[in-house]
């Protein structure tokens, strides 16, 4: 009998270790499942108690908690429990404890060892997190042992050949608030802790320090231990690549120790596993390299949304995502320019190609158009060389699927391709003149990063505007009247504010309301600290450096940004999948409770930092 | 004299009067007690795709169902049977909503078939369903058909069971929506699924009810359930 719930079939078959299982090992499970719901609050079962079922979380989360209370994991949608105590079959080691109101797939443990036994990956998978688990020591033997798996070669590398530098570490007698500084330091999102020794002891994640720190309120001068992942899983340096993507991508893991003889000696991130694959977008750079002509390069172009598509499914982060859109971006940028130039020869002076807005920043969205600048060395007599070349590398953008700028902020238009001494009269009239009109066409310029050409045009552009902007407080309530003029779309009753009629109606616009408040936010915020960083993530971390922000106030702000982002990029990859043009427009019942909530809550902290810079600046008095 | 009116004495002079065969079968199985513990209660989640509501004129296009044990969902228990059309006629437009082309329903089982495989699984259980007049009167419709006979029907609806749910909390009737099948899974986090189909709809019926009675109130026993 085959099974007759796709549905649930579907559902395991999206993750791992399900996703590689044959069909009839599959059904085989399935047939043996039971659904079960739990309210939020409720355990499900406690440390030292038995357990002999595999858990699935079909919907809502539990948190996986070790006899000391401190959390071990937590377990969202497609994520599994229970099989530390299944395999080994002992008492189980944590206490489970519904954080939402949660459905899970209960798996008996007969069936799941029957299938463990039949299916080498599927074993794999959950021995080497049982084991790691329950010893946390040096497994040399399982992951090498008995796996054939690796249908990409270069999955089947080992960890050893794709590591970089040396992990950052500190001790776990620090306090949270010296760990923090340490990550911000080495811009890492994991620390690993350690004894005298040089042991292993723990890690701790930016997650952590939203999670168990801003959020708990915790005092930051409390040990880092109190909040760290004690005996985290860890990897060896022979594990292969595939094992650690399956391990990571099961358990929601964005990070794992590699540790030899006790000691850490790296930590791979599920980035740099996932470049590994091949239909990997930075497989794409090296395609797009590769062409010898607009139409070729417009082909790989029109490419990228699907494949980025399927990678925002794998527990990648926004930031990564729009981080390699951007990159993706410069890199049809350079090749359009140099196809141009292969044609029409060289520039006749020194110059830059200038990238503004989102790819700018790198944070280009699957439905982000062209923003772009010239800077050229000295005022051109001889334009048409550059004009030429906007109108051309424009061309080919929009056949590469960027459409044009609306606001015509682009190289082809006359004003924005001009020297640098011309650049720098326009923005000291920005700065000195700031009509509310002018800024608000402005914006965009003041996020600015070159692509292609002489990178030290701009940098003695950027200072020279960061230098005058920070002082004048005039321009700065100007920049602040615009970061506060669109509110998150937050109802009284912390209800959402949805589109009342026409094309896009019961959705809110999360780009306007959401996005926009944090990247403005951040905008003046390093306007008026004489920060040059361009990212807005960048900007939040460098202007709470300089004390211009809080540190909380700053992280807050940082996760509210990340997460917006991810809600953005899940919808607008939904809306290549379904063959539609991405947009910005999403519908709140589309998304889970889970998402929901912390929404709420990240739209409640750009509008929170909105009344503080209003409140700075008095933007309401200004005209 | 008490025993006369009890369910188990009307379901015995019903069997006496029906020759044997799949709905005597059923008419016999013992049914839970009204104070069987909600924990110990075997339920069959059912939904049927019909071509319209009315059960006299309107006919069966499918059945899905799922047994729920207590407080779990025996997925393994799941079937989906759609029925052959064998009258005249064709869904027409109502394909549109159910999914069920003429060309899928020529490939079906028989009705005879489908509502005995569906007995054989409700005997002994609850019939578990959303809006559960729908399948109580296509059922009672389709035996009286096949057999002459309407067997009695132990029964908990979901929806009328999230009325109540929903009602408790507040002085005004739930507005319009909350009480859909959808719309009732969104408010316990539950997941959509992607098909809409009899059996998916049933699966989301089943999950509804797991979720409904663990909320405070509910009730601890058949009988509490029940309107």
């Amino acid at each position: 009998m085959d099974v007759e719930l796709v549905e649930v079939a579907d559902f395991l078959r999206r993750h791992a270790p399900f996703a590689d299982l044959p069909g009839p090992l599959l059904n085989r499970l399935v047939q043996q499942s039971r659904i079960r719901y739990h309210r939020r609050g409720t355990v499900l079962y406690r440390h030292g108690e038995p357990n002999n079922s595999l858990h699935v979380v079909r919907s809502g989360g539990v948190d996986l908690n070790g006899a000391d209370g401190v959390l071990v994991e937590r377990v969202e949608p497609g994520g599994s429990f229970g099989t530390s105590s299944l395999l080994a079959q002992t008492a189980s080691a944590v206490t489970v404890t519904a954080i939402e109101d949660t459905l899970v797939v209960v798996f008996p443990g007969d069936v799941v060892r029957q299938v463990a036994e039949d299916d080498a990956t599927f074993a794999a998978h959950y021995t080497s997190t049982a084991q790691k688990r329950l010893q946390g020591a040096n497994r040399h033997n399982l992951s090498r042992g008995g796996i054939s798996m690796g249908r990409e070669p270069s999955l089947s590398r080992t960890v050893e050949s794709i590591l970089g530098r040396a992990p950052v570490t500190a001790s776990s007698e620090v306090s949270i608030q010296q760990a923090a500084a340490t990550m911000s330091e080495h811009r890492v999102s994991a620390l690993l802790l350690v004894d005298d020794d040089g042991h292993l002891e723990g890690i701790v994640t930016d997650r952590d320090l939203r999670s168990k720190v801003v959020a708990a309120g915790a005092d930051t001068s409390a040990p880092v231990r109190t909040i760290m992942t004690a005996d985290p899983v860890t990897t060896t340096p022979h594990t292969r690549a595939f094992e650690v993507l399956l391990e990571m991508t099961g358990r929601n893991f964005h990070h794992l120790p590699v540790v030899a003889d006790g000691r850490p000696i790296g930590l791979v991130s599920s980035g740099d596993v996932m470049r590994l694959e091949r239909s990997h977008p930075i497989s794409l750079t090296s395609q797009i390299n590769r062409q010898t002509t607009v139409a070729g390069v417009a082909e790989v172009a029109r490419r990228i949304p699907g494949v980025v598509a399927t990678y925002s499914d794998q527990h990648v982060s926004a930031d990564e995502i729009t981080r390699l859109l951007s990159t993706l971006a410069d890199s049809l940028t350079r090749k359009l320019i140099a196809l141009v130039e292969a044609e029409i020869g060289p520039a006749p002076q020194p110059w830059c190609w200038v990238a503004m807005g989102s790819q700018a920043r790198h944070e280009q969205g699957l439905a982000s158009d062209q923003d772009h600048a010239i800077i050229t060395a000295d005022t051109t007599d001889d334009d048409g060389w550059f004009a030429e070349l906007a109108a051309r590398v424009v061309d080919g953008l929009e056949a590469c699927g960027q459409p044009r700028c609306a606001g015509d902020a682009m190289a082809t238009n006359p004003r924005w391709r001009v020297s640098l001494a011309q650049w720098r009269r326009q923005f000291s009239q920005w700065i000195q003149q700031p009509g509310s009109e002018q800024v608000l066409h402005a914006q965009i310029f003041f996020d600015m990063r070159v692509v292609h050409g002489e990178t030290s045009l701009l940098d003695d552009l950027r200072q020279a505007v960061v230098t005058q902007a920070a002082g004048n407080q005039r321009f700065l309530g100007h920049m602040a009247a615009m970061a506060v003029e669109r509110t998150p779309p937050l109802g009284f009753f912390k209800g959402f504010v949805l589109e009342k009629g026409g094309e896009h109606a019961d959705t809110f616009d999360i780009k306007a309301g959401g996005l926009h408040g944090v990247i403005e936010l951040a905008r003046v915020h390093a306007l008026a600290n004489g920060v040059v960083e361009v990212g807005t993530t960048d900007r939040l971390v460098a202007v709470a450096h300089v004390g211009g922000l809080s540190q909380e106030g700053a992280e807050e702000l940082v996760e509210a940004f990340e997460f917006l982002s991810h809600v953005r990029l899940t919808h607008q990859a939904a809306q290549v999948r379904a063959g539609e043009g991405p947009d910005n427009h999403v519908r709140p019942d589309l998304l889970t409770g889970f998402e929901q909530r912390h929404l709420k809550e990240a739209f409640g902290v750009v509008s929170a930092a909105q009344k503080a810079l209003a409140q700075r600046y008095q933007t309401h008095l200004m005209n | 004299m008490a025993w006369w009116f009890s369910a188990a004495a009307k379901r015995e002079r019903l069997a006496g009067k029906l020759s044997p065969g799949p709905l005597r079968d059923f008419v016999l199985a013992a049914v839970p007690a009204p104070e069987t513990p909600v924990a110990d209660l075997r339920l069959l989640a059912i939904d049927l795709e019909t071509t319209g509501l009315d059960p006299a004129s309107d006919r069966l296009l499918s059945v899905g169902f799922v047994e729920v044990d207590g407080d779990e969902v025996v997925v393994g228990s799941a079937r989906h049977v759609v029925i052959r059309q064998d009258q005249e006629g064709s869904v027409g437009d109502s394909a549109t909503i159910h999914g069920l082309t003429d060309d899928a329903l020529g490939q079906g089982r028989s009705e005879q078939e489908a509502v005995t495989t569906t007995l054989a699984a409700l005997a002994g259980r609850v019939l578990l369903a959303h809006h559960a007049d729908v399948e109580v009167g296509f059922l009672s419709a389709a035996c009286r058909r096949l057999w002459g006979a309407e067997p009695l029907f132990e029964v908990v609806d979901t929806m009328q069971l999230q009325y109540r749910l929903l009602s408790r909390e507040r002085d005004t009737d739930p507005p319009r929506g909350a009480l859909r099948l959808w719309g009732a899974c969104d408010q316990y986090n539950l997941p959509r699924h992607a098909a809409h189909n009899a059996l998916s709809d049933a699966l989301s019926c089943a999950e509804l009810y797991l979720a409904q009675v663990q909320q405070p109130g509910a009730g601890g026993t058949l009988k509490s359930l029940r309107p």
